[in-house]
C-alpha cells in the first residue's frame, strides 16, 4: 500500500482498509476514540437525521414560489419525459396551501407545518439542494452516503468508524424506520458499505416491546435463564481469559472477551434507555404520542431523545415506509396526501427540538431534516406532484447551526435549484465539519480509491454555521 | 470500534508495518525534504481541483500537461519549462497561477473557474522550492517498465531447489530480514486448519483421532487429496468467488426483488469448481459459454457470472439512458475487478488517475456489454433437446414468416403430406338454432334475419350469455361446437367485440347438455380448442382452461368475421328432446363483449373439427393439382406449424437462470414477468466526464491498451454478433500473455489460504493497491499456475496446502513479532476468525442438523411477508428450524442482497451491492449479543447437548464429547471439572451455547 503515513487514526485506519491490520484493543473499549479522529475542535458530538422517504415536496412546505401562481394551469415544462419520472410533465400547478412568513427572519412556511414554522429562527436552510438522479433508490443512497450505487457506507457508518462511540452500553448508530415498513433499498441504506459491519445502523423498531434484536434470549428456549446466561456469561469468560492466555499476541482474543463485557452493559442499559413508558405523560403528550396521527413518528422523536441523551451519537428517525401510500411520495395528489404525512412529524419535531433545548442537550446535537429529493412544479395527473432531483429544501438545527438562515434558491418555479446550489456532498462536509472532522481526509481505500462521504466533491456550507 | 489482526502490532514494534514502510521510502525520493509538502497528500489534490481539466488526459490547452510528469516540468507550447527546481519564485507555473502576468493568469479569469488560495499556491511554491519531489509511481505514463503487475511475467528460478518452491522463496526473504519459519503445528491444529480452509466444515472427532494416530508421513498429502475430491469443496470455494462477484440472489436498490432462478449460476460454480474446470475455460464459460460452447448448452447458467450484481429495477423503467450506462458499468467494474484485478471503473469520469486506464478503454469495454440484458433466460440442458428446440423454432420462425423456400423444402414434405392426410377439408357445420338467448347484466340480445345473435342497448362490463337450443337426435353424437363471430356496422370499428377497440374476450365457454326430465344439465367436457386468429398471449386454450382470469381475444383483427371450434372428448349422442346449453362467460372487464355471433355442431372426425383460417379452408378444398403455389405456402405453413407445435410441446420443459441473454425476463416479483429483447448492441459512447448528456466519440469493443501485447480493440467482423465480444473479451483475458490474468488467480488463492493476498487487494493490481510482498514468488505462481498446472486450481490448492509455510505453527515468537509484527514475511501460518458462513456451517456440524443435500433453489432462512412495495418484507427470527432445508449449508442461503441474516451480518458476512474481494473482521457488544442469543445459536445449542443426552455415558464423558466436537480436542482436567459443575448446575444446552461462543470455537490456528 503506497502513499500516506498513518499521521492520525483515520489515516491509520485507511491504509489497514478491510484487509488485516492491528489496533489497539482501545478502540473498542474506548468511551470516546475521537480525540484521533478529528482534525479541528468540534461543535457537535451527537447527531439526529430526519428522513422524509419519498421526495418531500419543497413548493408546498419551506420553498414559497409565487410565481406558480400566475403559471397555474401552463403547459411549459419539458417536452419529452425526462430520465427518472414516472410520467411526462403536466401543466403548472401552484400550490394548493397558504404561506406566510414566520419568525424574525420572516421564513415563509406553508400552513402544512404550523409547528416548525414556529422555530425558523433557530433553523438554517438549505434552499437549493440538488439530487443526481430522479429515481428513489439512487437517490435514497445518495442522501445517505453521497453515492447513487449500493454499497457505500452511509454517513452513520462513518461517524462511527471515524469518531467511535459516546457510550459503550449503547449501540453508536441507531435507526428508527417507520414501523410500517422499511425505506426505499431496505437495510441497505444504513449499510456499512465496504467498512467493518459494526458501524452499520442498528435497526430498531421501536414498535416492539424488546426493540433491540437479540439482546436477551427468546423465553422460547427455556434453559436460556437469566441465571444461566449470567453464569455462562461468567464460564465463558474464563474460558476465553485462559484460551487467550495459551495464544499471546492476538489482540482479536481480547477484543472478544471485552464485547462480552460490553454486550452484559448493554443488557444492563438498553432496557431502560429504549423504554419510553417511563417518560411522564407531559413528555408523551407533548411528542404527541397520545394522538393516532402523530403517535409512530412521536414515539421515535421521544426514543430518540433518550438514546442522545445516553450517548448514542448518531440517530436516524424515518418517516414513511417505501411503496405508495404513506409517505412523501406524492403523485397523486397533494393536497390529499401531503397535510397527513406532515402532520404526523410536525409536532414531534418542534417538541423533539424544544426538549433538546431544554436539556442542553442543544449544546452539542446537531438535526437534520432532509428527504431523498423534491418534486416538479408541473401536476402529475392534475393534482400530483412527480419526482424532482432538481431542487429541494433540508434544515439544520443545533449545535453549531446559525438560525435563520436560509442558504441557496431555486429558480422562479421551484424546477430547479438557481443560486447557490447544494449536493449532499456539501451537507454531509458541513456535517463531518461540525464534527471536527476534514471531509477530504476522512478516507478509506476500497478496490483502489481513497473513498470519502463526500466522494471527490463538497464543500463545507460556511453561511450556515455560527 | 473495530479491530484487526492484533499481530501487527503497527505502532508499538519497531519494523512498524515493512510493506508501508517499504511504500512510504517509494513515495518520498531522495529529494524530499522533511516538512515539505507531499506530493501525493498536497500537491497533486490542487493539480486535479484546479488544473488537470484543461492541463490532463482529456485535454492539453496550449499543449501542457500536468498529469505526467515530464510534461509538468517540460512545460507546453512555450517550449519554457513550467517548473523550475528549487526555484518556485521563477517557475512560469507559480507565476501563472499567482496572477504576476494579466496577459497569463492561471485558470483564466474568464473561465470562471475558482482561483488558487494563497494557501494553495504557498503549498506549490514550498513544493517546488524543496525539489520538487514527484515519486515515479505518480509519474503519469505509467508503463509496464514501472507497474509491478503489467510487468512481462518470467518465471524466476526458485531460490533453492528440491522441497516445495513456496518453502524456498518463503524462507529467502525471511533469512534476507533475519527472519525464520515456525516449526510445524501439530495435528490436531494441522486437520482442523485444512479442513477449514478446503472444505469450510470441520473433520469429525473420529477423523481428528485418526489423523493423530496416523503415522504413515504422507497422511497428510492423501488427507489433502481427499478433501479436495470431496462436493464439499467447491461448496467452501464458490462462496469465496461469489464476494468477489458480488452475487445475491435479489436485484438490491429500490425494488430488491427476488431472482429465482439465479440459483442455477451457483450451481454452475460449485460444479465447476469441483470438476477442476481450467481458469481459462472458467473465464470464458462465464463470459461467452453460448459462443465457444454451443452444444454443451447444460453450460448456460455459467453466463449467471454476468448477472451476478445488482439490477435498479425503478430506473430500469423510468430511467433508461443511465440505466443502461449504470448498469453495464457494473458487469465492466465486476468483470475487470475480477479477473485482472483492476479498476477500470475509475476512468468512467476521467482518465484512471493512478494507472493507465484511458476513458476510451473504459467505454470499450462497455461496449462489450452493449449486447445484453440481465434476466432469466431459459435453456434446455439436455444438448439433444437443444438441438431439436432450435429445429422445430427454425420452423416455426419460416411458417410465420412464410419462408417458401423452407417450408417447401424436400425434406418437410412428408410431415405436410401425413397432416393432409388426417385433415381433410373442414368439417359441415350445422346451425344450432337458438331457442332462449340471455345475458345475464341486461344487454339486449336479438337475432339478425342473417341468422346470427346481435347485443345491443346496455353494456355492461362483463357479461355472461347463455344459448339454449334442441338439435336433434345426433348418433353416435356430436364431436365439435363452433362459435362464429361477425362484423356489424353497429359495433364499435365494426366489432365483432362491444369494447371500443372491436375486440372481445371469451373467458370461458361451458357446454351442458339436458335431459328430458333431467332435473339439471350435465356438463359436457371440452378437451381442445381452436381458432382461425389468436390475439398474442390471449389464444383460445385460455377460453377453456377453466381459468376465468384468462380469456381468448382477437386484438387487432377487428372489422372481421372470426371463428373458434371447441372439440369435445367424446362424442355427445343426443337424443330428439336432448337440449344443449352454451354458457360464454365473458369476465375481463372494460366491455370486453360479444357483439355478434352464432353457434354451430358436427359430427365430423375431430381432426376434421377444427378452426381455420379462411384461407387455408379455401386452399384445403381446392383440389391439390388446382392449388398455387401461394396456397401450397399456406397448407405447408400450417401443417409444419402443428406438427413443430407438437414437437416442442412434447420436449422436457426448458430450465431458467437469471443471467443474460438478448431476450429475457426481468424479474419484477410478479408471476409473468414481462420479456425484454435486445436485437443488436446498442451505441456506447464515450462520455464526457461520465455524463449521460454529454456523449462523445463512439467506443468499439475492447479492452485495455496498458497490455501492449494484446489488442486493445477486438476486430471484429460483424459489428451486430454480440456474443463475438463477450468472446473476445473472454479471450483476452484467458490468453497466455495477459500478465494480470495469471497474477490475478494465484493471488486470490493465495489471499485465502493465509488471509491476506501476496498483493494484499486482491481486487487492485494498480498503483493504488498493495505492492507485492514476494513478487518473485507471485510471478512464479503465476507461470506454474499457467504452464505446469494447466490452470488446474486444485493443483495449486495442493501445492499451497502442502507447503511447509501453510502447514507451521500459528503460535505467536515476540522475537519474530519485533521484526516482522505484521506477518508480512509469514513466519508463522495466521490465526483465521471463522467467517460467518463457517460460523453457521461449523454449528450445524456440532449440533448434528447439518444437511449436505447438494444444489438446488436456495433456502429462505426468514418468512416472507408482502412488503409495502416489491420487496417483501422478511423476518429471520421467525424461521421456523423443522422446515426442510433448515440444516442446508450456508452455501445454499437464499441471499437478499438489501436485507441481510442479523446473524451472517454480525459475523461479516459482506454487503453484495458491492464486490467484495475481503472480508472485514468486527468485534462489538452488539455482535456478542447475536453470538450469545439469537435463535440460531440457542436453537442448535439444544440439538447439540440433545445429541450426548442420548448417551448412556455419565456427564463427563458427554462433556468431554462435546469438547472434541467445538474444539477438536479433549477438555483437560479442570475444564472438566468446571463443566461438569456448569452442565450440573445450568444443563448441557447453556454449556454447548457457551462453546459455540468460545474463542476456541471460533478461531482457527
Amino acid at each position: 500500500m503506497p502513499a500516506y503515513r498513518p499521521q492520525d487514526r483515520r489515516s491509520f485506519l485507511s491504509q489497514i482498509g478491510n484487509g488485516f491490520g492491528a489496533l489497539a484493543l482501545s478502540h473498542l473499549l474506548s468511551r470516546e476514540s475521537a480525540a484521533a479522529g478529528v482534525n479541528h475542535p468540534p461543535k457537535v458530538r451527537r447527531i439526529i437525521q430526519l428522513f422524509m422517504t419519498g421526495g418531500a415536496s419543497p413548493m408546498d412546505t419551506f420553498d414559497y414560489k409565487p410565481a406558480l401562481e400566475k403559471l397555474h394551469g401552463q403547459m411549459i415544462g419539458p417536452k419529452e419525459k425526462p430520465e427518472g419520472f414516472t410520467a411526462p410533465a403536466g401543466a403548472i400547478m401552484k400550490s394548493p396551501f397558504q404561506f406566510a412568513q414566520h419568525g424574525q427572519c420572516g421564513r415563509w412556511v406553508s400552513s402544512v407545518f404550523p409547528e416548525q414554522a414556529k422555530l425558523v429562527d433557530e433553523m438554517a436552510f438549505l434552499m437549493a439542494m440538488q439530487s443526481k438522479t430522479n429515481v428513489h433508490g439512487p437517490g435514497t443512497y445518495m442522501m445517505n452516503s453521497g453515492f447513487l450505487l449500493p454499497g457505500f457506507p452511509c454517513m452513520g457508518a462513518w461517524i462511527s468508524y471515524a469518531l467511535g462511540s459516546l457510550a459503550d452500553n449503547l449501540p453508536t448508530f441507531v435507526v428508527l424506520p417507520d414501523e410500517r415498513g422499511l425505506p426505499y433499498n431496505q437495510r441497505a441504506c444504513f449499510s456499512s458499505g465496504f467498512l467493518p459491519s459494526v458501524h452499520q445502523g442498528t435497526v430498531i423498531n421501536a414498535a416492539l416491546p424488546q426493540p433491540v434484536p437479540d439482546l436477551f434470549a427468546s423465553d422460547a428456549y427455556r434453559f436460556a435463564t437469566r441465571g444461566s446466561d449470567t453464569a455462562g456469561l461468567s464460564l465463558l469468560e474464563k474460558v476465553n481469559r485462559r484460551h487467550a492466555a495459551n495464544h499471546p499476541g492476538d489482540s482479536r482474543l481480547d477484543a472478544r472477551i471485552a464485547s462480552y463485557e460490553l454486550a452484559a452493559k448493554m443488557q444492563l442499559s438498553a432496557p431502560e434507555a429504549f423504554d419510553i413508558s417511563r417518560e411522564p405523560e407531559s413528555a408523551r403528550a407533548a411528542y404527541g404520542l397520545d394522538n393516532k396521527a402523530t403517535q409512530g413518528f412521536g414515539r421515535r422523536c421521544l426514543l430518540t431523545r433518550r438514546l442522545i441523551e445516553r450517548g448514542v451519537r448518531f440517530v436516524q428517525i424515518w418517516s414513511g415506509p417505501q411503496g405508495a401510500a404513506n409517505n412523501w411520495d406524492n403523485h397523486g395528489n397533494i393536497q390529499t396526501e401531503l397535510p397527513p404525512m406532515a402532520a404526523s412529524v410536525d409536532k414531534p419535531i418542534a417538541s423533539l427540538l424544544r426538549d433538546l433545548k431544554s436539556r442542553g442537550l442543544a449544546e452539542d446535537t446537531l438535526v437534520i431534516w432532509t428527504t431523498e429529493f423534491g418534486r416538479t412544479p408541473f401536476a402529475q395527473g392534475s393534482l400530483g406532484r412527480d419526482h424532482n432531483g432538481g431542487t429541494f429544501v433540508s434544515w439544520l438545527w443545533g449545535a453549531g447551526i446559525k438560525g435563520g438562515v436560509a442558504f441557496g434558491e431555486s429558480d422562479e418555479i421551484g424546477y430547479k435549484a438557481a443560486v447557490n446550489k447544494t449536493y449532499c456532498y456539501d451537507l454531509h462536509a458541513t456535517v463531518l465539519h461540525l464534527l471536527g472532522i476534514d471531509h477530504e481526509k476522512l478516507t478509506v481505500r476500497q478496490n483502489g480509491i481513497d473513498r470519502r462521504l463526500t466522494d471527490v466533491h463538497g464543500h463545507v456550507i460556511k453561511e450556515v454555521l455560527a | 470500534m473495530f479491530i484487526m489482526d492484533a499481530a501487527m502490532h503497527i505502532r508499538s514494534s519497531q519494523i512498524v508495518s515493512l510493506q508501508l514502510l517499504a511504500a512510504i521510502a517509494a513515495v518520498c525520493t531522495s529529494e524530499s525534504t522533511h516538512g515539505a509538502p507531499d506530493f501525493v497528500r498536497d500537491v497533486l489534490p490542487i493539480f486535479e481541483k484546479h488544473c488537470t481539466e484543461c492541463h490532463g488526459a482529456n485535454k492539453q490547452k496550449s499543449g501542457y500537461r500536468l498529469d505526467i510528469r515530464e510534461n509538468a516540468l517540460k512545460g507546453g507550447d512555450s517550449g519554457e519549462a513550467a517548473i523550475i527546481p528549487h526555484n518556485a519564485a521563477n517557475s512560469p507555473l507559480i507565476r501563472f497561477i499567482n496572477g504576476d502576468d494579466p496577459e497569463m493568469t492561471m485558470p483564466p479569469p474568464k473561465s470562471g473557474k475558482e482561483r488558487l488560495t494563497a494557501a494553495q499556491i504557498s503549498t506549490l511554491r514550498a513544493w517546488i522550492d524543496a525539489g520538487p519531489s514527484w515519486p515515479d509511481e505518480f509519474a503519469g505514463k505509467q508503463t509496464t517498465e514501472t507497474q509491478w503487475s503489467l510487468k512481462p511475467l518470467v518465471k524466476p528460478t526458485v531460490p533453492a531447489p528440491g522441497g516445495n518452491p513456496i518453502d524456498a522463496f518463503i524462507r529467502e526473504s525471511q533469512s534476507r530480514n533475519g527472519l525464520s519459519a515456525s516449526p510445524q503445528a501439530d495435528r490436531r491444529t494441522l486437520i482442523r486448519r485444512v479442513y477449514f480452509d478446503l472444505i469450510g466444515l470441520p473433520p469429525s472427532s473420529e477423523e481428528v483421532r485418526a489423523f493423530s494416530e496416523d503415522a504413515d508421513p504422507a497422511a497428510y498429502e492423501r488427507m489433502v487429496d481427499r478433501l479436495l475430491s470431496s462436493p464439499r469443496h467447491g461448496e467452501r470455494w464458490a462462496r469465496h468467488w461469489f464476494d468477489t462477484i458480488h452475487f445475491a440472489d435479489s436485484h438490491g436498490f429500490e425494488h430488491d426483488i427476488a431472482r429465482d432462478n439465479a440459483w442455477r449460476f451457483r450451481d454452475y460454480v460449485i460444479e465447476a469448481l469441483n470438476r477442476d474446470t481450467p481458469w481459462p475455460r472458467f473465464i470464458r464459460e462465464q463470459l461467452a459459454a453460448d459462443f465457444f460452447f454451443p452444444e454443451e448448452t447444460s453450460l448456460t447458467p455459467a453466463l449467471g457470472f454476468l448477472g451476478a450484481g445488482t439490477f435498479d429495477l425503478s430506473a430500469f423503467g423510468t430511467a433508461p439512458v443511465t440505466f443502461d450506462y449504470i448498469d453495464r458499468d457494473d458487469m465492466v467494474t465486476q468483470t475487470m475487478a475480477a479477473f485482472t484485478s483492476t479498476t477500470a471503473n475509475c476512468a468512467r469520469c476521467h482518465a484512471h488517475k493512478f494507472d493507465p486506464i484511458s476513458q476510451e478503454d473504459y467505454y470499450a469495454l462497455q461496449a462489450v456489454f452493449a449486447g445484453i440484458l440481465k434476466g432469466d433466460v431459459t435453456f434446455d440442458p439436455s444438448p439433444e433437446t437443444a438441438r431439436e428446440r432450435r429445429r422445430w423454432e427454425a420452423i416455426l420462425a419460416a411458417a410465420e414468416k412464410r419462408d417458401a423456400a423452407l417450408l417447401l423444402a424436400a425434406e418437410h414434405q412428408p410431415v405436410v403430406e401425413q397432416w393432409l392426410v388426417e385433415h381433410p377439408a373442414g368439417a359441415t357445420w350445422k346451425p344450432l338454432v337458438a331457442e332462449t338467448f340471455t345475458s345475464a347484466e341486461g344487454a339486449t340480445l336479438s337475432r339478425q334475419p342473417e341468422g346470427f345473435i346481435l347485443a345491443s342497448g346496455a353494456a355492461p362490463e362483463r357479461d355472461t350469455y347463455t344459448v339454449t337450443a334442441t338439435p336433434g337426435p345426433h348418433s353416435p353424437g356430436i364431436t365439435a361446437l363452433r362459435l362464429d363471430l361477425f362484423p356489424h356496422d353497429s359495433l364499435p370499428m365494426r366489432g365483432p367485440g362491444r369494447c371500443g377497440n372491436g375486440n372481445l374476450h371469451l373467458s370461458e365457454i361451458e357446454l351442458r347438455v339436458l335431459e328430458a326430465g333431467a332435473a339439471e344439465g350435465r356438463p359436457v367436457k371440452i378437451a381442445s380448442a381452436s381458432a382461425d386468429f389468436n390475439q398474442t398471449d390471449w389464444g383460445i386454450h385460455r377460453a377453456i382452461d377453466g381459468d376465468i382470469k384468462t380469456a381468448w381475444g382477437i386484438h387487432p383483427e377487428v372489422g372481421k368475421p372470426h371463428h373458434a371450434v371447441f372439440t369435445l372428448s367424446d362424442p355427445l349422442p343426443l337424443k330428439a328432446d336432448s337440449r344443449l346449453a352454451v354458457t360464454l362467460k365473458q369476465a375481463h372487464g372494460g366491455v370486453h363483449l360479444i357483439g355478434a355471433f352464432s353457434l354451430s355442431t358436427t359430427d365430423a372426425p375431430p381432426k376434421q373439427a377444427v378452426a381455420r383460417p379462411a384461407e387455408l379452408e379455401l386452399a384445403l378444398r381446392t383440389d391439390a393439382s388446382a392449388r398455387t403455389p401461394e396456397q401450397r405456402v399456406t397448407i405447408a405453413a400450417h401443417a409444419l406449424r402443428h406438427a413443430a407445435s407438437d414437437a416442442l410441446a412434447k420436449l422436457p420443459p426448458p430450465e431458467t437462470v437469471y443471467a443474460v441473454g438478448k431476450s429475457v425476463k426481468v424479474p419484477n416479483g410478479e408471476s409473468a414477468p414481462k420479456t425484454f429483447s435486445i436485437s443488436e448492441p446498442k451505441t456506447v459512447n464515450v462520455l464526457l466526464r461520465g455524463d449521460f448528456d454529454k456523449p462523445r466519440a463512439v467506443a468499439t469493443p475492447g479492452a485495455l491498451s496498458a497490455l501492449s501485447h494484446l489488442p486493445a480493440r477486438f476486430a471484429l467482423p460483424d459489428a451486430k454478433n454480440e456474443a463475438a465480444r463477450r468472446a473476445a473479451l473472454a479471450d483476452w483475458l484467458a490468453h497466455p500473455e495477459n500478465v494480470l490474468t495469471w497474477r490475478s488467480i494465484v493471488n486470490r488463492v493465495w489471499h485465502y489460504h493465509f488471509g491476506r493476498g501476496i498483493s494484499d487487494t486482491p481486487n487492485d493490481f494498480g498503483k493504488m493497491g498493495g505492492t507485492p510482498s514476494h513478487p518473485e514468488l507471485l510471478d512464479w505462481l503465476a507461470v506454474w499456475f499457467r504452464d505446469d498446472a494447466k490452470g488446474s486450481l486444485k493443483a495449486l490448492h495442493r501445492l499451497i496446502v502442502t507447503s511447509e509455510t501453510f502447514r507451521q505453527s500459528s503460535a505467536h515468537r515476540p522475537d519474530m513479532a519485533g521484526l516482522d509484527a505484521g506477518n508480512r514475511f509469514l513466519w508463522r501460518q495466521n490465526r483465521h476468525r471463522l467467517d460467518a458462513d463457517a460460523f453457521r456451517d461449523f454449528t450445524l456440524a456440532a449440533s448434528g442438523a447439518l444437511d449436505l443435500t447438494t444444489g438446488g433453489p436456495g433456502v429462505r432462512f426468514f418468512t416472507a411477508t408482502k412488503g409495502p412495495q416489491g420487496t417483501p418484507s422478511l423476518d429471520y427470527s421467525a424461521f421456523d428450524f423443522k422446515s426442510p432445508g433448515a440444516g442446508r449449508r450456508s452455501i445454499y442461503r437464499f441471499v437478499w442482497r438489501s436485507i441481510a441474516d442479523p446473524l451472517m451480518e454480525s459475523l461479516d458476512f459482506p454487503d453484495l451491492g458491492m464486490l467484495a474481494p475481503t472480508r472485514s473482521f468486527s468485534v462489538s457488544g452488539l455482535q456478542a449479543l447475536t453470538l450469545y442469543n439469537n435463535r440460531f445459536v440457542l436453537h442448535h445449542s439444544e440439538l447439540m447437548a440433545r445429541r450426548c443426552d442420548a448417551e448412556t455415558s455419565p456427564l463427563p464423558a458427554k462433556i468431554t464429547n462435546l469438547v472434541r466436537i467445538a474444539w477438536n480436542r479433549d477438555p483437560d482436567s479442570t475444564e472438566l471439572t468446571e463443566f461438569t459443575d456448569f452442565a450440573r448446575t445450568h444443563g448441557l444446552d447453556s454449556l454447548c451455547r457457551l462453546l459455540l461462543n468460545s474463542n476456541e470455537f471460533l478461531f482457527i490456528n
